[in-house]
């Protein structure tokens, strides 16, 4: 028990899943800087944010219910902490179950969301309620492509559900990746996770130029810091999961572990690109994107993947 | 008479017998039927946990009793006793009037639903089961409103349409296996006469779990009926008792195949699906639950199609989840509508800050049918995810299609318990709403329990439900092809959750103040309330969804619109026949005799 806490709470959980989190948050803003020929922030301004909302006054908005008002931060960084340990054990151990496998982590990603939704609605503020009703609709969209997608590596690694029998797999046979089905699958996936992350185009649940920020409007304080960590937990462990899932895994030796962060950087930079050189798009049309070519290009993914492609 | 050896009667005749007596009961003793009815409720359970312990028990003690307690049967039992009992607590502070009445009817499903899952026989299964039906009726209109009364007859027809095919059924299984005892009838499936024998129990089953196409009345009967009467027969009982005739039939009484399994696998994939897509955009509290108590049926069905020990383990497992959490969904929603009055969902809002203990106990079981870790919900439908992957694993492609369908549909429900918790009660309240009080204690009492016993079958799903209740039905061991511990997580999301209260303590009250609300720097006074009952319109413009939806409010899905037109189409030609002209009538009779004669003779 105390062992899993260390693993929950400092090492692969909370501290360090937060820390690079806010690392890839700060990767974000540089990027996104240089090219818009500006300078950008140093490395450390994403952790003085954090560190500077803990500070701060807690401003709460009269008609609110409290409780969950409160109470939903705390879910939301339980929920992607739980799942980032998950992920992240397997890949230090990939013999060994710990807590979760691929479905446990899937549905424990859904948590953050959901409580930052519910959080949202307690504020009692019109446009929180607005901007989650558009992060819900935006989740059943992306949701349709994002599970067929998850067959493949599923199917590919012979049925396994396992984190750890997916990298296994992959390590006798090379990583998913490197056949037509798990690059089809791999880009359905970044797509999704662009959404879950709410990247631009897909950011019109916050959409700060139209809502306010939407869900996050009455947040202040110690409980934004909560939430905005749940968020850089997620942005460790989505690109994390999809490492697991299609380059084979974090090996723990010098070379594996540079493999590795290449490929969070390149997931990451892709993902910035993308957001960099896109326009916000409207939910309806995030609705129909995704039930239309996402999902046509997971159902041909799976289709290929069944004969072996 | 001894107890012991005529225990099972008693369990089955006295809550029958006790309910004819609240019948009676004259008007100045009305009041004992609450506490008769307790003491049943509470001796019922006592004497579903004795089952539970003793199994397995006969009655009479002959070579082919009556009554047979099995796994199956004890597992029913016992859920089929904790609902009476929740629910009568619950109606002493719910029901107003017609108390004998309403608790008579109460006790008198509770001895037929426990005799119809006890019946070793198939005839006395069908007449406890048709009796089923019947009291349906009676507590749906126990408030005879026109609506009331509408929503019952359709239930009435469609349970007891699909109750002669079972007597159908029955009647060929009897040909086939010439008995009607249950225990050792083993009937392959080879023939036409099995599988239609199969069928018509099947639907049947369908029917009274609620199962798409036959589910039209539950949407119906949840919209109109008292909402205790909801969480008792089609939330719970009907569910137990639904899925107890489906495992009974697939597991015991028919030896199943791949073509019978495709069967199950395509109506719980389609139910799920189609039912939580229409409840997404419902505006009715009560008829939005009941189009979920429609799709969790999907999920059992699901599960038991996919004939390996851990999808039908999880199958029964969301049995008893589902009518854990929906039965709870319920009771709240009758918490709200009896202190506000509708069960609309634009009338409504905000009132987690009036009903605080009713709002927890939903917030759970919303979180615990949306699939939410370490729920039971998620647990049952981790179980059912895992029994359809194995099923994969045999060279069958389309578990593809029943697992997106089973996890879309999760995300599906999800929706629409966001939607529901915002329209009832989070965001602003409303005029109405901010009148609003917390329920008595009778009534909150067993939302709470409900709701702590999702909690807890989730965290200790391995050591309690799984391996006390659903494993001995079984038989086989349950292996589990993925990982989950719900007891691990729990405590570290525990931790975590108490760290961020401390830091919330050390932090915050020393610099928090109360402030209106931020809407774009204007008057949040002068906005609209949103009450979120348009939530999901987007999807509606979504051209396959939209068309979907105007089929279902044009009724062009529901059975019961489709056989009335289909009968009336009959009729329009058979009502020629008999234009009462004696004549007519002896031309028709004068040629059956010669099509009778003609048979004869032919087959000398």
């Amino acid at each position: 028990m105390l062992e899993n806490l260390f693993k929950f709470m400092v090492y692969p959980g909370f501290l360090f899943s937060g820390a690079i989190g806010l690392l890839a948050g700060w990767f974000d803003r540089k990027i996104t800087a240089r090219l818009q020929w500006r300078v950008g922030p140093r490395w450390y301004q994403n952790f003085m944010d954090i560190a500077k909302l803990f500070l701060k006054e807690t401003l709460i908005p009269d008609g609110a219910s409290r409780m969950v008002f409160f109470a939903m931060p705390l879910l939301a960084i339980a929920g992607s902490t739980l799942a980032s340990t998950i992920i992240m054990v397997i890949n230090q151990t990939p013999g060994v179950t710990f807590i979760g496998d691929l479905i446990v982590v899937v549905y424990l990603m859904l948590i953050p969301p959901l409580a930052l939704m519910l959080g949202g609605f307690a504020s009692g503020n019109p446009l929180a309620s607005l901007g989650g009703s558009r992060e819900m609709k935006l989740m059943l969209s992306y949701e349709l492509p994002f599970l067929l997608a998850l067959v493949v590596p599923i199917a590919k690694a012979g049925y396994s559900i396992q984190l750890g029998g997916i990298i296994t797999y992959q390590a006798l046979h090379g990583p998913i990746f490197f056949s037509i089905s798990g690059v089809l699958s791999f880009v359905v996936m970044l797509l999704c996770i662009q959404a879950k992350l709410g990247f631009v185009p897909f950011d019109m649940p916050e959409a700060e130029t139209e809502i306010v920020s939407g869900m996050y409007i009455e947040y202040s304080g110690p409980a934004l810091a909560m939430l905005k960590l749940a968020k850089a937990i997620l942005a460790f462990a989505l690109p994390a999961l999809l490492i697991t899932l299609y380059f084979g895994g974090i090996i723990f030796t010098a070379s594996g572990i540079l493999m590795s962060v290449l490929e969070y950087i390149l997931i990451l930079l892709l993902m910035i690109v993308i957001k960099n050189t896109n326009p916000r798009v409207r939910i309806d049309q995030a609705v129909r994107f995704f039930w239309r070519i996402p999902t046509a290009l997971a159902v041909l993914a799976v289709v290929l993947a069944y004969l072996g492609l | 008479m001894n107890i012991a050896v005529d225990f099972l009667l008693y369990a089955v005749a006295v809550p029958i017998v006790a309910g004819i007596v609240c019948l009676i009961m004259p008007e100045k003793l009305k009041i004992l039927t609450k506490f008769l009815a307790l003491l049943v409720t509470l001796a019922s359970l006592a004497a579903s946990v004795r089952m539970l312990l003793l199994k397995p028990l006969y009655w009479p003690p002959v070579p082919v009793p009556a009554l047979i307690v099995d796994n199956l049967s004890a597992l029913a039992g016992l859920g089929i006793s904790f609902f009476a009992l929740i629910v009568t607590v619950y109606s002493f502070g719910y029901i107003e009037k017609n108390n004998g009445r309403y608790f008579g009817y109460l006790l008198m499903t509770l001895g037929s639903a426990l005799g119809a899952v006890l019946a070793n026989n198939l005839i006395l299964l069908v007449a406890f089961w048709g009796f089923l039906a019947v009291l349906l009726y009676l507590l749906v209109t126990i408030r005879p409103t026109a609506q009331a009364s509408a929503s019952a007859k359709k239930a009435l027809i469609i349970v007891g349409g699909t109750d002669a095919l079972m007597i159908f059924g029955i009647g060929l299984l009897w040909k086939i296996s010439g008995t009607f005892a249950m225990e050792g009838t083993r009937v392959p499936l080879n023939g036409v006469l099995p599988y239609a024998a199969f069928l018509c129990v099947l639907i049947a089953s369908f029917a009274k779990a609620g199962a798409v196409p036959f589910h039209s009345w539950l949407p119906d009967v949840a919209q109109d009926g008292p909402a205790s009467v909801t969480a008792y027969l089609p939330a719970s009982l009907d569910k137990l008792l639904g899925i107890y005739l489906l495992a009974r039939i697939s597991l015991n009484l028919f030896i199943m195949n791949g073509i019978s399994n495709s069967i199950l696998l395509i109506v719980g994939a389609f139910t799920i699906v189609f039912a939580v897509a229409i409840a997404l955009v419902q505006h009715d509290f009560k008829r939005l639950l009941g189009y979920h108590a429609v799709s969790q049926v999907g999920y059992m069905i699901l599960g038991i199609g996919t004939a390996n020990p851990i999808g039908i383990a999880g199958g029964l497992f969301h049995m008893l989840n589902n009518a854990l959490y929906k039965s709870c969904l319920f009771l709240g929603a009758g918490a709200v509508e009896k202190t506000i009055g509708t069960s609309d969902l634009s009338d409504l809002g905000g009132l987690s800050k009036y009903m605080p203990i009713t709002f927890i106990s939903f917030l759970v079981a919303s979180l615990a049918i949306s699939g939410i870790p370490p729920l039971n919900g998620f647990f049952s439908k981790w179980m059912i995810y895992q029994g359809i992957i194995e099923s994969g694993s045999g060279k069958n492609p389309f578990w593809i299609v029943w697992l997106i369908a089973a996890m879309f549909g999760s995300a599906l429900t999800i929706a629409s318990f966001i939607k529901l918790l915002h329209a009832v009660f989070l965001g602003r309240a409303s005029e109405r709403a901010s009148r609003a009080e917390e329920a008595g204690v009778s009534m909150t009492l067993p939302m709470v329990i409900l709701a702590a016993t999702c909690i807890l079958f989730g965290i200790f799903a391995f050591s309690v439900p799984v391996s006390l209740l659903i494993a001995p039905v079984i038989g086989k061991s349950i292996s589990y092809i993925g990982t989950w511990s719900p007891d691990m997580a729990t405590a570290l999301i525990a931790a975590a959750v108490l760290l961020g209260i401390l830091v919330y303590l050390l932090v915050a009250p020393r610099k928090a103040r109360v402030v209106s609300s931020f809407v774009g720097g204007e008057n949040p006074e002068r906005f609209d309330r949103v009450a979120g009952t348009e939530f999901y319109n987007t999807i509606r413009e979504v051209k396959a969804m939209g068309s979907l939806y105007s089929k279902e409010e044009s009724r062009s899905f529901d059975i019961y619109d489709l056989s009335g037109k289909i009968t009336a189409l009959f009729t329009r030609y058979l009502q020629k026949l008999t234009n009462g002209v004696l004549p007519t009538y002896i031309v028709w009779g004068l040629i059956g005799m010669v099509v009778m004669f003609i048979v004869f003779f032919i087959r000398g």
